[in-house]
């Protein structure tokens, strides 16, 4: 279901994307950090999703609060002359390698679970 | 309901998120990327290419004109004397402005860039500069030569040696290091203005480039590739 649910919303957002206008090359910068700050955001929510914690607030303010926190972050790294931005990238990369680390063990822990409970059914 | 609703949500997310991934995409892929900038870079060497070619098929079409020209001129000038005597004087002409390749006894000299780094810290000291052939090229017209080349350009009235950032030019031709200069005149007077102490060949040694002179008793001098025209030039009555 939530499969169904993420690989629909990809298709529909690449088809309606492929479409839209494109923005100027100046705040690309801005639009990519806020990229891997989403990643980052929909990881977590696939992970508290297995761990069945999800909590529909804490997804969506992180997602959209992330978001805007990094791209400010980024402007005020330009403003600054220091790369924020990439403190941002290693943490959002990093948490992003944790989440997918959890769903990976989550799914072969379950099918390994799996496995074993046939091979006990068989005896 | 709860599963529904997470589903909905990540949906949306995801949604979202393919969107800005697009529209980033879209934007880098037509912004100048190093990917384009060499794609575009690629395409700029091609059409160098073809002009190049371009240009060496219209340079062996003209040089056959020329032939042509020259054939139909001897035709008509076999059965007339006077015909004859200014065909005569319009070869020697061509042959005296550096229209026509020329052979003859002469020297050529070689100027080559350092090959090895030696003591000296100054990088530039280690190469052959527009000076250097410009001092060579005057010191062989006041010993008397009569047709000068460097690297296959003609040195005739209008050339100009010059230094282009990192390259020298020749009548607008870029060359470069080892220089070949041919000059056809007198090989012992030539030798002698090179070789003797204190001359440029010696300063250029001293620097530890390379400076060799040879005597030759044949030497070809390619003709000027370039035309000569004149738009100011008026005679004065």
């Amino acid at each position: 279901m939530i499969l169904i649910a993420i690989i629909l919303g990809c298709v529909i957002g690449a088809l309606i994307g492929i479409n839209l206008p494109m923005i100027s090359y100046t705040y690309s910068g801005y639009l990519a950090i806020a990229i891997i700050a989403a990643l980052d955001s929909v990881f977590g929510g696939i992970t508290s999703t297995l761990k069945k914690n999800f909590d529909l607030k804490i997804f969506v303010s992180g997602f959209f609060g992330n978001a805007i926190l990094a791209m400010l972050l980024t402007y005020l790294g330009q403003k600054l002359n220091v790369d924020i931005y990439l403190a941002a990238i290693v943490v959002f990369v990093g948490r992003m390698f944790n989440n997918l680390g959890i769903i990976r063990r989550y799914y072969i822990e379950k099918w390994s679970f799996n496995k074993e409970k046939k091979e006990e059914k068989e005896n | 309901m709860k599963k529904k609703q997470i589903a909905i949500t990540l949906g949306i997310m995801c949604f979202l998120l393919t969107i800005a991934i697009c529209v980033q995409i879209r934007t880098m892929s037509s912004a100048n990327s190093t990917v384009s900038k060499t794609l575009s870079d690629n395409g700029l060497r091609d059409e160098v290419l073809k002009m190049k070619e371009k240009y060496d098929t219209t340079y062996k079409d003209l040089e056959n004109a020329q032939k042509e020209l020259e054939k139909v001129r001897q035709e008509a000038t076999q059965n007339d004397s006077t015909a004859e005597a200014k065909e005569q004087e319009l070869k020697e002409n061509n042959m005296i402005l550096g229209n026509t390749n020329v052979t003859g006894e002469g020297v050529e000299i070689i100027l080559q860039d350092a090959t090895s780094t030696n003591n000296s810290f100054n990088l530039s000291d280690q190469l052959i500069h527009y000076g250097d052939i410009q001092w060579v090229v005057n010191e062989l017209k006041n010993a008397g030569a009569e047709a000068i080349e460097v690297n296959g350009q003609r040195i005739v009235n209008t050339s100009a040696i010059t230094c282009e950032g990192n390259i020298i030019k020749i009548n607008g031709e870029r060359i470069g290091s080892p220089f070949i200069i041919k000059a056809i005149g007198s090989k012992s007077l030539l030798y002698g203005a090179l070789e003797r102490a204190g001359s440029i060949l010696d300063v250029i040694r001293d620097y530890g480039n390379t400076a060799k002179v040879t005597k030759k008793d044949s030497i070809t001098v390619s003709k000027y590739s370039g035309v000569i025209s004149y738009e100011y030039l008026k005679e004065n009555k």
